[in-house]
């Protein structure tokens, strides 16, 4: 029995992945606040059915399949798809208030640009393209976690890096 | 050229690794487990709740519909049946009208059927002489 899927207890989980559920919330939301709630009632949803959950598979799949559903279902409700825009400067200041050489403010800058682009992806493609990028989860993975064909997630990942392409390339 | 462009997408793809990262200013505060099953366990009886008073109201609406029809059916039953069988008398009186008419020209004796089939084999066998090849005499 490997690590992924040795039995866990729910408070194991939660220390183990809180991080990377609030993550994939916050790059799918875009939004911290929205994030929070998200990653909130994610574990509030996994501690409800966790006598439920098959404990020989991979606790993190279940729980970033539970968060992706919920950030999803947020951004939906919202209804920010086509509106919504990260305030660049907030994200800057969020991730280092104190003043920062040039190459560092470059670098962030150029980290901000991505992420906004990130953000305004449909979101069909932006859900792959975190679990990819951010979660470092394989195609095999993602087709698990978005109950998608392995196949169209493969394809979907090609979009959504064209996708970004053009939209860094046009907004230089 | 394939080098090219696998090496831009690989530098694509660690861009998009470096932005997506979390930063330490970015990372939430600490989820208290207990705090979420309180929640979880407060929100139980609501639930619980909610969850009976949707399935006792479809019930309700079920068992009213079923009542409905069992009390409707009685009273309509007979005006369908009629409808139904003023239907099916009109449909029989529409097609009995032409099939009549053929049956009675089939019956009638003043033109026998030997008749009729005499005259079809005489034209047939008129046909049948026409199509013969026409041979030259030349004598």
């Amino acid at each position: 029995m490997t690590a992924a899927t040795r039995p866990v207890a729910f408070a194991d989980a939660v220390h183990e992945h809180q991080d990377e559920v609030f993550g994939v919330a916050l790059r799918i939301t875009g939004d911290r606040d929205a994030a929070l709630d998200v990653t909130s009632a994610t574990f509030l949803n996994a501690f409800r059915a966790f006598h439920r959950y098959d404990q020989t598979r991979p606790v993190r799949h279940w729980l970033l399949r539970i968060a992706t559903n919920e950030a999803i279902t947020y951004v939906r409700r919202r209804g920010r798809e086509l509106r919504r825009r990260i305030d660049v400067e907030q994200a800057t200041a969020l991730a280092d208030p104190t003043p920062a050489p040039d190459a560092e403010s470059l670098a962030r800058e150029d980290r901000a640009r991505i992420r906004s682009a990130v953000s305004l992806l449909p979101e069909l493609y932006r859900v792959v393209i975190v679990l990819r990028y951010f979660n470092e989860l394989s195609v095999g993975e993602i087709a698990q976690v978005t109950a998608r064909p392995a196949s169209t997630v493969g394809v979907q990942l090609l979009r959504g890096r064209a996708l970004l392409r053009s939209a860094l390339e046009s907004r230089p | 050229m394939r080098n090219d462009q696998r090496d831009a997408e690989l530098f694509d793809e660690i861009r998009l690794r470096r932005a997506l990262r979390l930063e330490a200013a970015e990372l939430p505060p600490r989820l208290d487990v207990a705090a979420i099953a309180a929640r979880a366990e407060a929100a139980r009886p609501a639930f619980l709740a909610a969850s009976l008073m949707s399935t006792a109201v479809a019930g309700l609406a079920a068992a009213g519909l079923v009542a409905l029809v069992a009390i409707a059916l009685p009273s309509v039953a007979p005006a369908v049946a009629s409808d139904l069988f003023a239907d099916g008398i009109q449909t029989l009186a529409r097609l009995a009208t032409p099939a009549s008419a053929l049956l009675s020209l089939a019956a009638q004796p003043t033109i026998p059927i030997a008749v009729i089939a005499a005259l079809a084999v005489g034209i047939a066998y008129e046909f049948a002489q026409r199509r013969e090849r026409v041979v030259e005499v030349t004598s």
